[in-house]
């Protein structure tokens, strides 16, 4: 067996490990985010009396927060914070040891998690379509194109969660630092209200960070409401984020080496 | 109760200096709720832009309702967060023997022990935001009716304690909770929403078996429009219920703890 293929298969082990909890989190989790979003924009809709809001029909609203549950997920994978407690409980040195380079593990781990979560994403987007009366072959090319822009998205922040992560070589505990990034991203990212709800002056704004490529572009890419410069502009800025967030993480990770005790604190 | 006062003094004593250990982590953790609290403001303000009303609720009286979650949340993080955070790994690997043969109650004792002092600075935060939204408020109030969401609000951050740890006595059962905590992480988006934008069902749940809805947005009622007795009612009884089953869930999960390590 590959390497690769061996991290695969240790990952999905762990995931499959609680077998119960996963199915608690996917089914509860995504039912309730949707429920709740739903009731609100209903509220909304009926307040304003409208059939359309900045684009958005309620029909297409509900299908934006179908995905973003999973559509979040599959962005940020699981491995929240586990770096700073190997740093601290010294199993840091594993990394300095295999034979392929931490950043390549890292981020093949990380990706991991995306994919299975992808799955539960085309699991989402298929079940609405069938359950609303068929689904037809353009939505399915929407559904593999949206994959494949989470599937992106998801590689840039591994790279950022991966920066992030090893500013634990410095900090002991860096949790609340993820937290923050995660809150940054969704908010920005169009997790909580699509980004075109938001101020002119805010998009025009966004435009040059990555917040809005991480979650509201590959919603809007699964649902085909996106256009193609968006499609072309999206993926420029993607790469040039990960790569962006890449050196910075490589950065940290050559000068971080040298503050680890190899002994744990 | 002066013995338990006095052992939440050492508790408080204690708490400071461990958050003083961990300086930077201590200052990122106040940015993240001051971001936290940016996000839930901003998230409304946005939606303000394309409504006049939310569930019957103009921006001035939505900004009471936000700034009252913050504030539950805010009293949640700073005294029992982090000790309900590491409950289920207690059970799970048999370390609450050492809680259990303490001569306080073990339910406090692991409820309160540590006090968040970094969510305390937080806390400030929020009671800030909360004295502004009032400040701002330009409808006409009543002090009795401040002094009476301030209640309500207390017994919010109760309830808020109660359903997460009916959300961590299953690990008693499962073993791990992770799924469970997962759960009621994404269900108190419920309590961060009006409760009139729930119907049929749904409010029931929100309002009477999860009553997340009570927390805050009940409160926030009271002060803006004034609640109906029933209603005043229905809030303290859902209280005393889920706190009676609290207390007699947490006795038979006790009963099946088997101390050794699964």
């Amino acid at each position: 067996m590959k390497w690769w293929a061996f991290i695969i298969a240790s990952e999905m082990r762990k995931i499959l490990a609680f077998r119960f909890d996963f199915w608690v989190t996917f089914l509860g989790q995504s039912f309730i985010q949707i429920i709740i979003s739903i009731s609100l924009w209903k509220s909304i809709f009926e307040s304003r009396e409208s059939q359309e809001m900045m684009g958005y029909s309620l029909e297409s609203i509900v299908l934006y927060y179908l995905i973003v549950p999973v559509g979040s997920k599959m962005l940020t994978g699981e491995n929240i914070g586990f770096l700073s407690r190997e740093i601290y409980d010294g199993s840091f040195n594993r990394y300095l040891l295999y034979p392929i380079s931490f950043f390549q593990y890292k981020t093949l781990t990380y990706l991991t998690y995306s994919c299975f979560y992808g799955l539960q994403l085309i699991f989402i987007f298929l079940s609405y379509h069938i359950l609303s009366g068929g689904i037809q072959s353009e939505q399915l090319i929407n559904l593999l194109a949206g994959f494949i822009f989470f599937f992106m998205a998801s590689v840039t922040y591994s790279q950022l969660a991966l920066g992030i992560e090893l500013i634990s070589l410095w900090a002991d505990n860096i949790w609340s630092l993820m937290v923050m990034t995660r809150f940054l991203c969704f908010f920005f990212g169009g997790a909580y209200i699509p980004v075109d709800f938001f101020p002119q002056f805010m998009k025009d704004i966004l435009v040059f960070t990555p917040f809005p490529y991480l979650i509201n572009l590959p919603i809007k890419v699964t649902m085909g409401s996106a256009r193609m410069e968006d499609l072309f502009s999206g993926t420029v800025a993607l790469l040039v984020w990960t790569i962006l967030f890449h050196l910075g993480a490589r950065l940290l990770w050559k000068k971080g080496q040298y503050h680890y005790s190899g002994v744990g604190i | 109760m002066k013995r338990y006062l006095k052992l939440y003094l050492h508790f408080l004593r204690f708490s400071f200096s461990k958050a003083m250990e961990f300086r930077l982590d201590f200052t990122f953790r106040i940015v993240m709720d001051i971001i936290y609290y940016f996000v839930n403001l901003a998230l409304f303000k946005i939606l303000f832009l394309h409504t006049d009303l939310i569930a019957g609720w103009t921006l001035e009286q939505m900004m009471i309702f936000v700034a009252s979650y913050l504030l539950v949340d805010a009293i949640n993080m700073t005294f029992f967060s982090t000790n309900l955070w590491w409950l289920p790994y207690y059970i799970n690997k048999g370390d609450l023997d050492y809680y259990l043969i303490r001569p306080v109650s073990a339910l406090f004792f692991l409820s309160v022990r540590e006090f968040s002092a970094n969510s305390f600075l937080n806390l400030i935060i929020a009671v800030f935001i909360f004295v502004y939204s009032i400040i701002n408020y330009t409808q006409p109030w009543e002090v009795e009716k401040l002094f009476g969401l301030i209640l309500l609000l207390i017994n919010g951050a109760f309830i808020y304690y109660l359903i997460q740890m009916l959300m961590i006595i299953p690990a008693f059962w499962t073993q791990s909770t992770r799924g469970f905590i997962d759960l009621f992480y994404t269900l108190g988006l419920a309590m961060e929403r009006p409760d009139r934008i729930f119907k049929g069902w749904i409010r029931i749940i929100f309002t009477t078996i999860l009553p997340f809805s009570l927390i805050a947005s009940f409160p926030a009622r009271y002060f803006i429009e004034g609640l109906e007795e029933l209603s005043l009612l229905h809030l303290l009884s859902v209280s005393l219920v889920l706190w009676i089953l609290i207390l007699s869930l947490w006795k038979k999960g006790l009963r099946n703890y088997s101390s050794a390590s699964s």
